[in-house]
Order: structure tokens, then sequence, then C-alpha cells
């Protein structure tokens, strides 16, 4: 490949560290004028972003990290209290129990949910024909917004002699309604997720659909089996949006919160059991007044993601192939 | 634009057909199972919604009572009641006001992200590292935390009981969601497309418009879908920012049937909320055929 | 596809599109400014052409109601235009709390109780006393009725309606298992009857619900032994021995084959109450929620009991009169005395009681019940308010900043109780806890 054109999408891979042209001299005036060429048009395209993360966003979010270190019920100004919200939260035993149950509803959720979502788009995707009835019908349970009409239907589903409780019965396993036994609660919230792999099953679908053919029609000739396909095309292939589900699911996953609190009334009940980390900031917020509190909340939430989203970005270097960035 | 010509040759239709010999038995095996394994796994995915679908003919004493499929008693009440509308509104206004939002979000959506996404994906830049990190940290922190803030910034822009908080925003990218999305489909794209493209001359606007919008067009379909489903769905924006009952849109009247301080209509509820689905459902089975003839997907070279 | 002509007109007509929106906004806010219209000279107000903004909660039948006391409101007044905006609970104090925090609450709210404190403190309410007995009539409530709506001093809500604690109970149930209406009695008296309920029912129905779960029930077995639940100064009239025997003394009604439903059965029917859903034969509770009881019962029932709650010491004055919802205005408001004049047409008019009969609960104002022809349920809530008369004390003080938390926590740790995932003890001390947190701060 001979690159006339300066490569610039690596700077997305190394996150965090802005890409300096001054690392690299100018060599003459056309190198010179390249690069304000390309600044010029880098923030010509950036501009309706830019305008939108400093107005509209920016603001925002560094007037919630200050209020962190304040004491704010929304009426009286905020006062200044240090670190005691941060302090506060390890005291909480409510606090402490919505980490650990949003930690299991991230760990157990975000793998089942991905794979079920893998697992048909790749079936979605072995013909296209007949496959948009399926599509739009695995897609279908993803359309219901934060209505009580999924705590209604999902409720249904989980009592007691329910279908879901008919078919394990069925099965021998008699364990009754899920919906009030606090031990099935989180099983139910997850359930509930999976159901809906609507989105990262349509962005599967969308990526596969970008694996161009004729390296599997290559492999066919080659005699290679479905898995070793799986493994040497369409993983590394797909790498790129497995690795966009991975990190938008499991940020979604830790602030789970319309289907917890619909699904509950706004109560995080039973027994704290769907009382997840974004349900508990909300309820101190805005039913509690104590938004110093929930900012602090939602900071450690920030926090933690982010180291997270840092390590699989470093990692990502590892197993994400970009098609573009080819070496 | 010869060397794109090149590139992108259409693939033939019938190539598959004639590199292999015809062994139709095993293909037809292969696709019956592959159906019979998909209506097996749409039967148990699509059965909730069947139960809400039947439930809309339940009255409503019947929900908490009879969670089984079959209502005791069938009834359109549920229906004449949703068609009634609330409080004077009629039930076709609230989904024109969400249908008003929805297409001036996800317009609004495709056109800033798809920019933004070029620039971060394409174009080396001063500055493009820190951008990124700052637009993957605006996904991580919790909506209800910015949401007293951004209300604040709409008042005085004298913005509060217009659309313009729902959909302004849209029009700025805020939704890193769908810029990240684009980038990594972006990245994707072999950089051999667009470097012949600037080797004939042509600018970042010209690559953008003509070589790269169509070769990510599964990303922007998928975008389209989501953009267009959550704003239809979404809840608290319009909530902080909608005052009056005729310019609701779909999600905040729903809720407009219960009241825990009263009494609520299960019924009413089930049945407009399923009547809400129809718009959307229709949408994304429009837009999903955009899935299977991706541009890309036309003889591109690994 | 895209060109680069097509795409420079996209962006020609999204710059377009926002510049529209700067405009328009621009536009909203000078139209929505009542200044700018002349006058008509009728009404008490200035009679200028003025609009008020009027938020209340409710669904969609109140909403219809509300609807129809506005049109009468405005054929009386011509000048003054109501646009009125309407959530659900949760939903209306979320909104109500931004508001609060970015200056624009409406002109006239309906208003709750345990919020009243928190935004009087803050001066987020008008201070009404220069509009009672000129644009807002008083004439129809009695003094102590009046006083619910005074905090520090200063009246800032006048209240729509009272409610009282009471006790509900289905009779068709109880005639089904063969058991007759609780007769009164002691806590113990009431715990045996819903035992005998349980029993006769074998085990199908419930005599009632745990009560230990409700913060009322508390409240009133305090107030019968002379204390307060909170005092005026914040302080909790109850100490952690006092809230650990109040708890201990539900286990009979708790968990698998006691007495009350379990709160296991409870979780599977909610969202609706095991009163609603025909499982219990009793319920304590406020006593405007009949209504909404026989809306869940469907039309296989078509009456209720409703009966004193159970008596922790005779002859105590452990009820009271509590304002169900209270009108109130924003203290920003551009136009007090048309507000107050809307505010006096809500919770006076008898026109407009006619139109609401107990939907918003039995009117505080006796001009407002004149209007009303009570059948029904409505005439056994307004007799049972009557026949509670010996029992009625004044009325607590106005609810803690915080108690709405404080109420929702008790709840919550009842549940919890019922589900056996917490002792007596550890439920004491998160209680409080939380206590400490919420008025401490």
């Amino acid at each position: 490949m001979t690159s006339t054109v300066p490569r610039a999408a690596e700077a997305t891979e190394s996150l965090g560290e802005p890409q300096g042209s001054s690392k690299r001299s100018p060599r003459n005036e056309t190198q010179r004028s390249r690069h304000w060429r390309e600044n010029l048009a880098g923030y010509g395209f950036l501009t309706p972003w830019l305008i939108g993360f400093f107005g509209l966003t920016l603001i925002p979010m560094a007037y919630s990290l200050y209020l962190s270190f304040t004491s704010y019920n929304i009426f009286s100004p905020p006062e200044w209290i240090g670190f005691d919200n941060y302090a506060r939260m390890f005291e909480d035993p409510v606090y402490v129990n919505s980490v650990k149950i949003t930690a299991i509803y991230v760990l157990v959720g975000v793998p089942i949910k991905l794979a079920a979502a893998l697992g048909v788009a790749m079936l979605l995707n072995y013909r296209d024909r007949g496959a948009g009835f399926f599509r739009s019908s695995f897609y279908a349970p993803s359309l219901i917004g934060a209505s009580v009409s999924v705590a209604i239907v999902w409720r249904a589903m989980f009592s007691t002699d329910g279908p879901v409780d008919d078919t394990l019965s069925f099965f021998g396993l008699e364990i009754g309604g899920w919906v009030g036994n606090v031990a099935l609660v989180l099983p139910m919230m997850i359930l509930l997720a999976v159901w809906q792999f609507g989105a990262p099953m349509v962005i599967f679908l969308a990526g596969l659909k970008q694996v161009p053919r004729e390296l599997y029609e290559a492999a066919d000739m080659d005699g290679a089996g479905p898995i070793r396909k799986f493994k040497s095309i369409t993983l590394p292939m797909l790498s790129a949006v497995v690795f966009f589900n991975l990190l938008l699911e499991i940020i979604g996953a830790f602030q789970v919160f319309s289907s917890a609190y619909i699904i509950s009334n706004g109560s995080g009940g039973p027994a704290g059991m769907t009382n997840f980390y974004t349900v508990y900031l909300y309820k101190r917020a805005f039913t509690d007044g104590q938004m110093g509190y929930a900012a602090a909340m939602a900071w450690v939430l920030v926090i933690v993601v982010a180291i997270l989203a840092f390590v699989l970005f470093r990692t990502s270097k590892m197993w994400v192939h970009y098609q573009g960035d080819s070496k | 634009m010869s060397t794109l010509r090149e590139i992108r040759t259409p693939a033939d239709p019938a190539r598959g057909e004639q590199a292999r010999p015809p062994r139709f038995t095993r293909k037809q095996i292969n696709t019956a199972i592959w159906f019979a394994v998909l209506m097996a796994s749409t039967a148990i995915v699509l059965y909730p919604l069947v139960w809400l679908l039947v439930s809309t003919f339940k009255d409503n004493s019947e929900f908490g009572q009879n969670q089984g499929l079959i209502p005791n008693d069938p009834t359109f009440d549920n229906y004449a009641k949703v068609f009634e509308g609330i409080a004077g509104v009629p039930m076709w206004r609230f989904f024109a006001n969400s249908t008003v939002i929805a297409v001036a979000a996800t317009f609004g959506t495709l056109l800033s992200s798809s920019m933004a996404a070029y620039a971060f994906a394409r174009i080396r830049f001063r500055g493009v590292g820190i951008f990124f990190a700052a637009m993957i940290g605006t996904l991580l922190l919790p909506f209800h935390v910015v949401i007293i803030p951004q209300y604040i910034m709409f008042n005085n822009l004298g913005m509060i009981d217009t659309y313009w908080p729902l959909i302004l925003p849209k029009f700025l990218a805020t939704e890193a969601f769908f810029v990240f999305l684009m980038v990594q489909f972006m990245r994707g794209i072999p950089r051999e497309m667009d470097e012949a493209a600037r080797v004939d001359g042509a600018g970042h606007v010209r690559t953008f418009a003509s070589i790269m919008l169509p070769l990510i067009q599964p990303a922007l379909v998928t975008s389209a879908i989501f953009s267009f489903i959550w704003t239809w769905n979404d809840f608290l924006a319009p909530l902080m920012y909608i005052t009056s009952p005729d310019k609701y849109p779909l999600p905040i009247a729903l809720r407009l049937y219960n009241d825990q301080t009263s009494t609520s209509d299960y019924g009413a509820t089930v049945t407009a909320s399923f009547i809400a689905l129809i718009p959307i459902l229709l949408f994304f089975l429009v837009f999903q055929r955009f899935l299977v003839a991706g541009v890309a997907t036309q003889g591109l070279k690994g | 596809m895209f060109n680069a002509h097509k795409r420079r007109s996209i962006l020609a007509a999204a710059a377009l599109t926002m510049a529209g929106a700067l405009t328009l906004a621009a536009c909203s806010s000078d139209s929505s400014d009542p200044e700018s219209s002349g006058s008509d000279g009728g009404g008490e107000g200035s009679g200028e052409e003025v609009t008020l903004d009027f938020a209340f909660w409710g669904n969609d039948v109140r909403a219809d109601l509300y609807n129809q006391a506005i049109a009468l409101f405005q054929e009386e007044y011509p000048n003054i235009t109501v646009n009125s905006t309407f959530l659900g609970y949760p939903e209306f104090w979320e909104k109500r709390q931004t508001e609060a925090a970015g200056g624009g609450l409406p002109d006239v709210m309906q208003f709750d109780y345990s919020y009243l404190r928190q935004y009087s403190e803050n001066s987020l309410l008008l201070d009404l006393g220069p509009h009672l007995g000129n644009e807002i009539a008083t004439d129809g409530f009695t003094d102590q009725i009046l006083s619910i709506g005074v905090v520090g001093g200063t009246t800032t809500a006048i209240p729509i309606s009272t409610n009282a604690w009471g006790m509900y109970t289905n009779p068709q149930l109880l005639d089904t298992v063969g058991v007759a209406e609780f007769g009164g009695g002691s806590w113990e008296d009431y715990q045996a009857w819903m035992a005998e309920v349980t029993d006769a029912s074998g085990g199908e129905i419930y005599g009632g619900t745990d009560y230990t779960g409700r913060i009322q029930n508390f409240e009133i077995q305090l107030r019968a032994e002379g204390n307060n639940l909170f005092n005026e100064d914040g302080t909790p009239g109850f100490d952690e021995a006092r809230l650990t025997e109040f708890w201990e003394s539900g286990a009979s009604m708790r968990g698998d084959g006691a007495s009350g439903i379990s709160q296991q059965q409870l979780e599977e029917i909610a969202p609706l109450s095991g009163f609603g859903a025909a499982l219990t034969a009793s319920e304590l509770t406020w006593d405007n929620f009949g209504g909404g009881y026989l809306g869940e019962l469907g039309e296989s029932y078509t009456e209720l009991g409703l009966i004193a709650p159970p008596v922790t010491v005779e002859g105590a004055q452990d009820l009271y009169q509590k304002p169900s919802m209270l009108h109130a205005i924003a203290a920003n408001t551009e136009n007090p005395a048309e507000s107050a004049m809307l505010v006096d047409f809500l919770v006076n008019s008898p026109e407009v009681g006619a139109i609401f009969g107990t939907n918003r609960g039995l009117p505080a104002s006796a001009d407002m019940r004149d209007g009303i022809a009570f059948e029904g349920l409505d005439e056994q809530i307004r007799a049972y308010e009557e026949s509670i008369a010996d029992r009625l004390g004044d009325a607590p003080p106005v609810p803690l900043v915080g108690y709405g938390s404080l109420e929702e926590k008790f709840r919550v740790l009842g549940t919890e109780l019922g589900f056996g995932t917490i002792s007596v003890e550890d439920a004491v001390s998160q209680f409080f806890a939380e206590m400490d947190v919420i008025l401490g701060s």
C-alpha cells in the first residue's frame, strides 16, 4: 500500500493520548499545509459535536461533579462538604446492596445477551429470503418502551402458574412464581434484558453485512468448515462491532433503570432486588432530594466504568481488527 | 472516479450457485433446520407480545387477577376508551407529536453523528484523541444527574414547552452511541476506498458524502432505526420539557391512565401502548430491508 | 446516494431549522408574556387578559373533571386563560422539583401535604394571607382545617379535601367465609379477627395485610400514647425500643401460613393491592382509597365496609384529618390575584364540587360539599369522617422535609420483614440511620 494520505484513525486507538503533530517535524510546505487542511477539515466535521459537547454536555457534567462534593437538596444553594458523600457510600447498606446486584446483572446479563444477539444474528445472516420476518420478530420485544405494559406482561410471564412456571413444572422443576421470590427476581430482570436483545442483534447483523462474501467463498474453496470460517473470518471481521456491542452493553447494563423502575413501581423491591445502581441514584436525587449524594454516586459509576472502558480499549488492540487500519 | 468503479464491480448474483455442484438435498435440509430453529425461538420471543396483544381485550378488572392468555370476557372497551383520547386531546395528536419529534431527531442524529464519526475515524487533526475520549466519556454519566442543569439551560433559552430541547441536541451529535457506532463501521471500511478518491483529488467533504456514507449504509440504517425508536419511546426528556398536554408525545400520554393516588386503567394502558408499537414496528419493517441490500456487501476486496 | 450538492442543501436546511428554532423560541417566550394584551375590565382581579399555568396530578378521569371545572371558570372570568397540565403523581413531583431548581413553577398547583413544608420553607409558595377573605373565601372552612396549610406562621396552601385513616372491609368476602364484620376493639382483637377470617376460608383468602408495614398505623398508636410521630422541631416521637415493639407485634401476620397475606403473594399481584384483588377482607388505609379499590375489584363487588381502625388506648384522640390535597400558588407568579381567584373557585365552588364529587377526596369546604349529592361510597366516607369525631385530634405538625422518603423507607422495610430478608433489629437500625440522614440534612 503506497500511503500518500496520512492515516488518521489510529488516534481513536490510543484513547486519551492526544495526537501530537508536533512529534513529526514538518518536512516541507506541502506537509504543513496538509496539516493545516486536515485540522480545518477535522474541526469542520466536528463542529456540530463540539457545539453540543461544550454547549450542552460539558457544563452540566462539570456541575454534577461539583455537586458531588456538596450537600444539595435542590432548594437551598449547594453547601461544600468535601468527600463526605463519597465516604457515606461505604457505610450505606442500601448502596452496597445496589452495587452487588448491579454487578451480578452486568456480569451475567451482558454475556448472555450478547451471545444470544450474535447467535441469532448469524442464523439470520445465513440467508436473506424469509429473514425479514424473523428479524422483525426478534427485534419486536425491543420496541416496547418504558411503559407499564412491560411490568404487566413480564410479571404475568413469571407469576405462579404463568407460562414460565408451567413450563418448568412440566420438566419437573416446581419452583413456583418468580415475581414474589426474592432469589429469582434478579434472574427475572436479567431475562428481561436478554429478551430485549434486538439492538445488539441489529448491530451484529449490520456488521455481518459488511463482511465481504468473497472471503467466505475463498474459504469454501479451501474446504474450510463452518467453525474455522467463524473463527478466522467472521470473528476478526466482526471484531470492531463485537467491541462496540461489548462496551456499550456494559455501559448500558451498569445504567439499567427504566425496566427496573417500572417493574418495581419505583420502589426497587422486592427486598431491594431491583434497586439497581441508577434506580437508587434516582431515588436519592428526586425522591429524597439528596442531589449531592446522587451526583457522587454517579461519578463513582463514571470512574468505575471509565476504568473498565480504558482496559477494554487497551486490550482491544490485541483482538480488534480494523480493515481500514491494516498495516 | 475511475478507480472507484473498478473496485466496486457489482457481484454476479448467480456466481455462488455456479461455483458449486448442485447439492439440493443438503441445502434443503440445512434450510429446513434453519427454519425450524428460528421458528421455535421466535415463538418463545413473541409469546409475551402475543399475551400483550390478547390482553388488550381483557377487562380492566382482569389485570392482576387473570394471568392466563385468554380473556374471561373479551371486550373492545379498551379500544373504545383509547380512541376517545385523554382529557380532550385526541389520540392521533399524541402519535403526530411523537412522529414529528422522532423524524426530526433521526434526521439530526444521522447528519451530525456521521459527520463527527468521519472526523474521528478518518481525519488526523490536533486533539482528535482527547475529543474521542471525551465523546466516550459522555456515555458514562447517568443521565439523571444532568437533568436539572440542562433544564436550567433550556429554561434560560426560553425553550420550555417547545420541542427544541428534544430535537436540538440530536443535531449536535450529543448521543455518543451513534457517533461511536459509525466510527466503528467507518474503521471497518478498507482505506483503499477513500484513498483512491483522495488521490483523484476529492476533498474530505466529497469523500465523506460520496464514498463513506454509501459504504456505511448498514450503520446508517441501524442508527436510523435506533434513533427513531428510542426517541419514540423516550419518556424523561419530554417529561422535563413539555408541559402542555396537547404537545405530549406518546410515552407520557400512556402513563396518564395510571394514577397511584386514585385509580388505574391497566386495560387502556396496555391497549394504548400496543397501538403505540405499531408505527415503530412498521418503521422497523421498512428499514430493516436496507440491512440486506447494503452497498458494502457488493464486491469489496478484503 | 448523497452528492456534494445535496449535502450542501441538507446543511443549509439544518442551519435554517436551527435558526428557526431560536426565533420560534424567542417568539413563544414573548407571546406567553401576559402584559402584552389589553384589558376588558371584568372580574375581581385587574381585569386584564391573563394566562395562568395550572398543574395537577391524576389520571385521565380527573383530567376530564378539571377540564369541565376550568371551562366553568373561564365562562365566569373570560379574561383569564388557564393552561392546565397534568401527570401521574411521581412524574408530577419530579417535574416540580426540576422546575423549583430552575425557576419555572406553574402559577397554581395541586399540592401534596408531604411536600408543603419543603416548598414553603424555601419561599417557593405565595403567602396567601393577604388573599384570605378577599379573593379566597374562607367561610366554608373550619379554623382547624385552614390551619393545616400554615407553615411557620404563613398560610401557603388551602386544603381541597380531607381524609382520615380508616379500615376498609369487604362484606361480600366476609359473607362467603361466614365471619362477621370486625366489631372494633384493640389491635390484638383485630389480629385475632384476621386469623379467624384466614382460618375460616381455609387459606383461600386472608383477614388482612400485615399492618406494621404502614407508618400511619405506628403513628396512630403513638398519638394514642400522647406522642407525635415527628415533633415540630424535627425530632422523632419514638425510640428504637418502641419501633422494635411495633414491628415485633406483627410477627403473627407475616410469613407462610400467617393470618396476613404473604408478601410473596402481594408481589405477584402488584400493581394491584391484596384488598383490590379480593384476596384480603380488610385493609387499613386512607378513607379516600375506597373508589380505587372498587375499581380494582371490578363489577362483581359493589360495596365496601368502612370502619374505624383498632383502638390503642380507649378514649384517646389518635386519628386526625389530613388534607388529601391542597392548592398552592407559586411565589413568583405574575398574577397573584387571578391565581387566588382560580384557587378560590377550585376549593369553594359548589358547581366544581358537583363535577368532582369525591374524586379529590371529601371536600374541605362546606360550600363545596353543599354542591355534592353524596351517595354510595361518597356518603359512606362523609358519614365515616363524622362518626369518628370523638377520636379526631389536632393534626400533627406539617410533615418534615423528607417525610415522604421516610414513609417509603418504612414501607420498604415492612416488605423486607414480610419476606424475612431482614431481622426486626436490623430494620430498626436501618430506619434510624435513614432518619439521621434525612433529619440531619
